[in-house]
């Protein structure tokens, strides 16, 4: 679990950079920003599955509510940016997906508070 | 995430900056109604006058997304909510300040929006000094 909570603050570190890089430069999102905000996506599922798994085997988490939650806004906040990356063909699309990448990073990072190591 | 590309009719429908600050509204507007309705449902009598603000900042925020996606740029529903907004976080930030007590526990607009980066207090400033620039032009 650790290793993928690596892996996503990398993804969405590197997302963030191509986003802010993309609208300093003037770019419309293309297919590679996209496929960033998609592999933020499938990195946050798979991270999100790991917990839900761990949460109905083992139901160590204090607050499911919260948990679920969190996990449901961190896959749709991929979808609206790349939606808006999508539609917005200016730089502006391009943050959009850029402001996505680091809201996930900062819900990743509470995610670690409130169950510190991922309640492993 | 279909590999659409950019159209010259969909060039004309670009809203600019607002794109991103439909993106922050949302975001502020997912975040903080989930936020207080678990803090109603769960315990609402814990701190009755924070829920309820945090409440009223989330209706707030979900306003401004709507007066943004439907309004054309500088509409005056989506500048007067913002304005709310902006008085909203100016005086529960203050009173959270001055008179803790009232505050068991905290609401987004605590202390300016301490606990989310003081954005909520910089959003506002932004999304006016925006709309404000687009109207008159």
């Amino acid at each position: 679990m650790q290793v993928l909570m690596i892996v996503l603050y990398v993804v969405c570190g590197l997302t963030a950079a191509l986003a802010a890089y993309y609208t300093l430069r003037d770019l419309a999102a293309d297919l590679v920003l996209l496929g960033a905000a998609a592999l933020v996506l499938v990195v946050w599922v798979v991270l999100g599955l790991g917990l839900v798994m761990r949460d109905l085997g083992g139901g160590e988490v204090t607050d499911p509510v919260t948990l679920y939650g969190y996990l449901l806004t961190g896959v749709v906040l991929p979808i609206g940016g790349a939606w808006l990356g999508i539609w917005e063909r200016t730089r502006w699309g391009s943050l959009a997906i850029g402001v996505v990448a680091v809201t996930l990073t900062v819900l990743a990072m509470r995610l670690e508070q409130i169950w510190p190591g991922g309640f492993a | 995430m279909s590999p659409h590309g950019p159209t010259g009719a969909r060039a004309s429908r670009s809203r600019g900056f607002t794109t991103v600050l439909v993106i922050v509204y949302g975001i502020f507007a997912i975040s903080a109604t989930a936020r207080s309705l678990v803090q109603i449902l769960r315990d609402f009598d814990a701190a009755p006058l924070a829920y309820s603000l945090s409440l009223l900042a989330a209706i707030t925020y979900i306003a401004v997304t709507i007066a943004l996606v439907r309004g054309r740029d500088g509409s005056r529903a989506a500048l007067w909510l913002v304005v709310l907004e902006l008085v909203g976080v100016v005086c529960v930030g203050t009173v959270s300040v001055l008179a803790p007590s009232l505050f068991p526990d905290d609401t987004v607009w605590s202390v300016y929006g301490i606990g989310y980066g003081f954005i909520p207090l910089l959003l506002p400033v932004v999304a006016l000094t925006y709309l404000m620039r687009q109207r008159s032009r």
